[in-house]
């Protein structure tokens, strides 16, 4: 509780050396860390494609439109993590936010309506309706157990597309909703094909700006009140944390960035369909998360962008690799098919050998393994990360 | 134990394609040539046709038949030296998600279609759900897109909201299609169940996709016009068990329309009004009509061959086609070799002919531009393809498209299910086709 | 409950009786199963009352596991689907049927031989998932034994996939489907009733394996107090694992019934049965086996009367929406288990 007690627990335990004084500098400037790191990221992608093998797939524009499609899914693995990795609630209906936020935008500026409200605001707009249904389901059911909530946000991810679905006076239920405006800036309209860049680089903004703000949560008094209900919600309120109202605003905060990614995608596809937000959807960004590396920030954007590059290219790749030089066995195997198999396996492993995931954030990793350094868990975590 | 072996084989064959990959992913993509490089007069290089379908899980049977179509006319027009100096080469992308049709995936293919200079033309998509996705993009690029199956009246009739999905350039017709639209497809069923099968009060079920819906709205439009009476209900595709709907059936109801395509849905609805005693017609669009009783997944094979007799479906392209003989005796031949999908599908031909459009409307281009560069080919290629005034000789007969990029043909072919086929497992043959072209 | 009262008159008045018998409950049940046999008729009745067995068989595996080890056993659902896939591959594969049997003594074997290679199959299935993926976390965060649940639940499904291949697939439906008896005026398929009745029974067994036996006792009393239970000498991995056994059993048992009643099968069969099997597990108060049951039957109300008065989509979601609506206002569930909530 004191504030001492606090600081150690946030200060890495890198120690002396080069790499020890990098991350101690990159802790302490998270910011101007994450500017730098995803501007060089960003930089760096699209030249990497052009080299081979990269380059013999696809050209530069195809592979920076596919970032562009990951980076809505780094953009919800960033958002579910606050969720399941900082507050330690399990949410099974994560698509159903990504819905509302690409059918708030999709009402706002399409022909189905007639309105062609600008982009920007909307941006905002989509995030705050998703947080709004966040706390909405999250305000009744956020009093139970964790796992009600789980099974709870499980049945609302199922719900929302069948309300879109049959709601057709509103959303045109199955025929989704077409002619939506790509955003506009400086009377310029971003460009559907041809140039990848403008939304290449809103995204880029987009995943910088909820990177910050997500790392700003986590080192403030909200984000160490998550982790303290994570690790024993009973301590955590008996320290003085209003639980329920620090689990709603995680469940409203992670609600809005899947809102936020909702709006994009609306813009960029310009069709939405029901079809689109489907459990599997849910299930995709949680393995993002879970095998990122729960509560990582940097570790589940890596997760996310690796995923869904294995899933969306390599596995494709593979089939087609098979397919053209007619291995016996191997050309009738489709790859793609068996990406939940592949996810089922790596959820169960990572659970039982590595449950931090592969890019683990120090505190989580110091929770999972209790056995080996128990005292430090109990006495130097817990109560540190309870509020002072 | 089996369990674990195959399992072990496929993680296996995983890990070895992963080896693999890495090393000869050049090879993947033989012969495409640099962009921009210089070629010999004869032979100029490789010119790409890309196609666009659901491949895997339960979409294969209807995309890989598809797929195989298209590949015919390809490989027909590389044994017969290429088109203009060019080879040609089929560039085949999969968006099957998890064993169904993925609007996102579909957008990111047709993204890779229009980002590689050397595609002049793109066979598919399958379904209209993907079509509305696709057309934006492939308009923008002002890629020449053919479908063999879609039928959503709304992808290339402005007066049912087209232009949305051509927002940018309204004018350029970039999408055609060889099948009949679904304002036609489900009223031709409607008059077809009142005048022929004297049906009066219909039981209409959609599976909630954007084709179903669709295909059931027009039908039901056109039934209720003509006097009979419609009782509506919605049933998602993977529902199991319809018997609340069917018991719910008003006594008098003497038929079914089920609008969608068959996951099991529509087979599982036609077993249990069976089991129910309810021996009534069943009728359905193209959807239903998707194989044999051998054919896993098909309509006919889930119900049962008896159950499935009195069924009858629409097939939105020309059934009886002059040169359909052959084509499947092609088809056959050609693919001999492939276990699962050796026997033409409802759209094999569609796609040979959609195929087929855009490798004449290439060779007509180059034939007046032979040294045009890539980018010019492509829209070449657009251009020709959706005159109005072009024709094409295609395995479905002389093809045109109006003003819309639809068919100036619009056949509705009519099946029937004939229980005794395909020895005794069952199967559609052909009844009778309709032109519905307006004058 | 409250005795106070009931110690200090010698003979408790009847609402006093009624009260201590908790009846309430059951009668919600019964008086909700008999409007809605007044709205929808006997037809859909049975349908509702078919339907909803299936989905309390598979209730019944949640509400065990959830009640022992607290554990929302996410896979249970493609447990059940690995049970109907069991099922056909003992009925063709193994007694080499592919339609209905016309005699019934013939019949009665075959079934027989079906139920206990499928239950016992899949009770060895559960236990195993039970060995392998959720004891190794008994004492991890929450968090974890969830999400392997997940995974074994995709792993199962993808196993099936790659055997079974993803079209839905005909299995044998050994008691003719046609075949239709006429009860009180009422025409209903002998597989309905079938499937009914093997649910009961069912379920009796199980309330009086788990009240009467001696593993029976064990299960309860690691329920209520595990740490308990061991110093009294219960084998607590023993009893989990039993537990996992049954309830993955009567899963099997489900599955076997799905198949002669539907005769088709998917993989994907097990995500939306397992859903709404959970919701009636919840409804019914969770850890309580005749609440799970009692469950089952309101969620196959629901969902029929949805489609009898032709709001057929919206009937998934009025599924969900009993579910929200339950958590939201009786957490502990119909019939009040005190496992219900305990933050």
């Amino acid at each position: 509780m004191t504030a001492a007690n606090t600081k150690l627990s946030r200060t890495p335990a890198g120690g002396p050396g080069l790499r020890g004084r990098l991350s101690d500098l990159s802790s302490r400037h998270r910011s101007i860390a994450v500017i730098v790191g995803m501007s060089l990221v960003a930089l760096v992608l699209p030249l990497i494609v052009l080299l081979p093998p990269f380059s013999s797939f696809s050209g530069q524009t195809v592979w920076m439109d596919g970032f562009t499609i990951a980076g809505i899914y780094v953009l919800l693995a960033l958002g579910l993590n606050v969720v399941v990795g900082l507050a330690g609630l399990l949410d099974l209906g994560y698509a159903a936010f990504f819905a509302i936020g690409a059918y708030t935008y999709a009402l706002a500026a399409s022909p189905f309506t007639g309105w062609d409200l600008p982009f920007w605001p909307m941006l905002l707009v989509g995030a705050v309706v998703a947080a709004i249904f966040g706390i909405l389901l999250g305000a009744p059911t956020l009093r139970l157990r964790g796992d009600y909530l789980a099974i709870v946000t499980l049945g609302f991810g199922e719900i929302v597309p069948i309300v879109i679905l049959n709601s057709s006076k509103y959303t045109d239920g199955p025929n989704g909703i077409g002619g939506i405006s790509p955003p506009t800036l400086l009377d310029t309209r971003f460009p559907t094909t041809g140039n990848p860049w403008p939304f290449y680089l809103t995204m880029l903004v987009l995943i910088i700006l909820s990177m910050i703000f997500i790392y700003r949560l986590q080192d403030s008094r909200l984000g160490r009140a998550w982790m303290a209900i994570r690790e024993d919600e009973l301590a955590a309120a008996a320290n003085g944390v209003n639980t329920v109202v620090t689990k709603l605003l995680a469940f409203a905060i992670g609600a809005s960035t899947a809102g936020l990614a909702g709006v994009f995608l609306a813009s960029k596809l310009q069709t939405v369909t029901p079809n689109l937000f489907r459990f599997d959807v849910s299930f995709t960004v949680l393995a993002m998360v879970v095998l990122g590396g729960m509560g990582n920030v940097w570790g589940v954007a890596v997760g996310a962008f690796i995923i869904f590059m294995i899933q969306s290219v390599f596995l494709k790749q593979l089939n087609i690799f098979f397919n053209n030089v007619q291995v016996p066995i191997l050309s009738d195997i489709d790859f793609l098919q068996y990406q939940f198999l592949l996810y089922g396996i790596a959820l169960v492993a990572m659970m039982l050998l590595r449950p931090e995931g592969l890019f683990p954030s120090r505190r989580r990793r110091r929770e999972l393994h209790t056995e080996e350094d128990e005292v430090f868990a109990e006495h130097g975590d817990a109560m540190g990360a309870a509020p002072e | 134990m089996k369990l674990r072996k195959l399992g072990g084989l496929a993680l296996g064959a995983m890990l070895v394609a992963a080896a693999c990959n890495t090393g000869g992913g050049a090879t993947a993509t033989p012969g495409a040539p640099a962009p921009g490089a210089t070629q010999a007069p004869v032979d100029k290089g490789t010119l790409k046709i890309g196609v666009t379908l659901p491949l895997s899980g339960g979409a294969a049977a209807d995309g890989q038949p598809t797929m195989k179509g298209a590949q015919l006319a390809v490989d027909q027009a590389n044994e017969a030296g290429g088109i203009g100096g060019y080879k040609l080469e089929l560039m085949v992308l999969d968006h099957a998600v998890n064993g169904k049709y993925n609007e996102q995936q579909g957008a990111q293919d047709m993204q890779t279609f229009v980002g590689d200079s050397a595609v002049v033309g793109v066979v598919g998509p399958y379904n209209s759900a993907v079509a509305k996705v696709q057309i934006p993009i492939s308009n923008d690029a002002g890629v020449l897109q053919c479908s063999p199956a879609n039928t959503n009246e709304a992808l290339t009739k402005p007066e049912f909201g087209a232009l949305d999905y051509r927002k940018n350039f309204p004018e350029r017709i970039n999408y055609v299609r060889v099948a009949a639209t679904d304002d036609i497809q489900g009223p031709a069923m409607a008059v077809y169940d009142f005048n022929t099968l004297k049906l009066r009060n219909l039981l209409v079920v959609d599976d909630v996709t954007t084709f179903g819906k669709g295909v059931a709205d027009n039908f039901q439009k056109k039934f209720e016009e003509l006097g009979g009476t419609v009782q509506r209900v919605g049933a998602p595709a993977d529902t199991t068990d319809f018997n609340s709907i069917i018991s719910a059936a008003k006594p008098e109801t003497d038929g079914v329309y089920y609008g969608g395509v068959v996951t099991s849905g529509a087979g599982l609805l036609l077993k249990q009004l069976r089991q129910q005693g309810k021996t009534f017609p069943f009728t359905g669009p193209d959807g239903i009509v998707n194989g044999s009783g051998k054919a896993e997944g098909a309509l006919i094979q889930i119900a049962g061959a008896a159950a499935s007799a009195g069924s009858y479906g629409t097939i939105a392209a020309i059934g009886d086609f002059p040169g359909r003989a052959d084509f499947e005796a092609a088809y056959a031949e050609a693919f001999k070799n492939d276990a699962d999908f050796n026997t033409a599908g409802a759209y094999s031909g569609p796609a040979y002919a959609c195929a087929t459009i855009i490798l004449k409307s290439l060779e007509e281009f180059l034939k007046t531009s032979p040294d045009a560069d890539q980018a010019a080919i492509r829209e070449g290629v657009r251009a020709w393809a959706s005159d109005t005034s072009n024709t094409f000789d295609t395995v479905l007969g002389t093809e045109s498209f109006d003003k819309n990029g639809d068919t100036t043909q619009p056949f509705i072919s009519f099946y029937v299910v004939d229980p005794a086929a395909a020895d005794g497992a069952g199967d559609w043959v052909f009844k009778e086709q309709l032109n519905f072209a307006q004058e | 409950m409250t005795t106070t009262t009931t110690v200090l008159s010698a003979r408790p008045s009847f609402v006093e009786t009624f009260q201590r018998l908790r009846l309430g409950p059951y009668l919600f049940v019964l008086g909700v199963a008999a409007i809605d046999y007044v709205v929808i008729g006997p037809n859909q009745f049975v349908n509702a009352l078919t339907i909803g067995a299936i989905y309390a068989l598979v209730a019944l595996g949640y509400t065990m596991v959830y009640g022992i080890i607290e554990l929302i056993n996410f896979a249970h659902g493609d447990v059940f689907m690995v049970g109907a896939f069991t099922s056909m591959f003992v009925l063709t594969q193994a007694l080499g049927q592919d339609g209905p049997i016309d005699s019934p003594g013939m019949l009665a074997v075959v079934l027989f031989i079906n139920f206990t290679i499928t239950m016992i199959a899949l009770g060895i299935l559960g236990a195993a998932i039970e060995r392998f993926a959720y004891r190794p976390l008994r004492h991890a965060p929450r968090l974890a034994p969830l999400i392997t649940a997940i995974g074994v639940s995709f792993i199962l499904q993808n196993i099936i996939q790659i055997i079974y291949g993803p079209s839905p697939i005909n299995t044998p439906q050994v008691i003719d489907p046609a075949a239709r008896v006429e009860i009180g005026g009422v025409s209903i398929g002998v597989v309905n009733i079938f499937t009914i009745v093997t649910a009961v029974l069912l379920m009796i067994a199980l309330q009086m394996l788990v009240s009467r036996t001696k593993i029976g006792r064990a299960m309860r009393s690691t329920a209520s107090d595990r740490d308990a239970a061991q110093l009294m000498g219960v084998d607590i991995n023993r009893t989990i694992a039993i537990t996992f056994f049954i309830g993955s059993a009567l899963a099997g048992a489900a599955g076997v019934v799905q198949g002669l009643y539907f005769g088709n099968i998917q993989f994907t069969l097990g995500f939306q049965a397992g859903l709404k099997a959970f919701t009636a597990a919840v409804l019914g108060g969770i850890g309580n086996i005749t609440g799970a049951a009692l469950g089952g039957f309101v969620i196959g109300f629901v969902e029929v009367t949805a489609g009898a008065l032709g709001f057929f989509v919206w009937g998934q979601a009025a599924v969900f929406a009993v579910l929200i609506i339950t958590l939201v206002f009786r957490p502990s569930g119909l019939l009040g288990q005190q496992l219900g909530e305990r933050t």
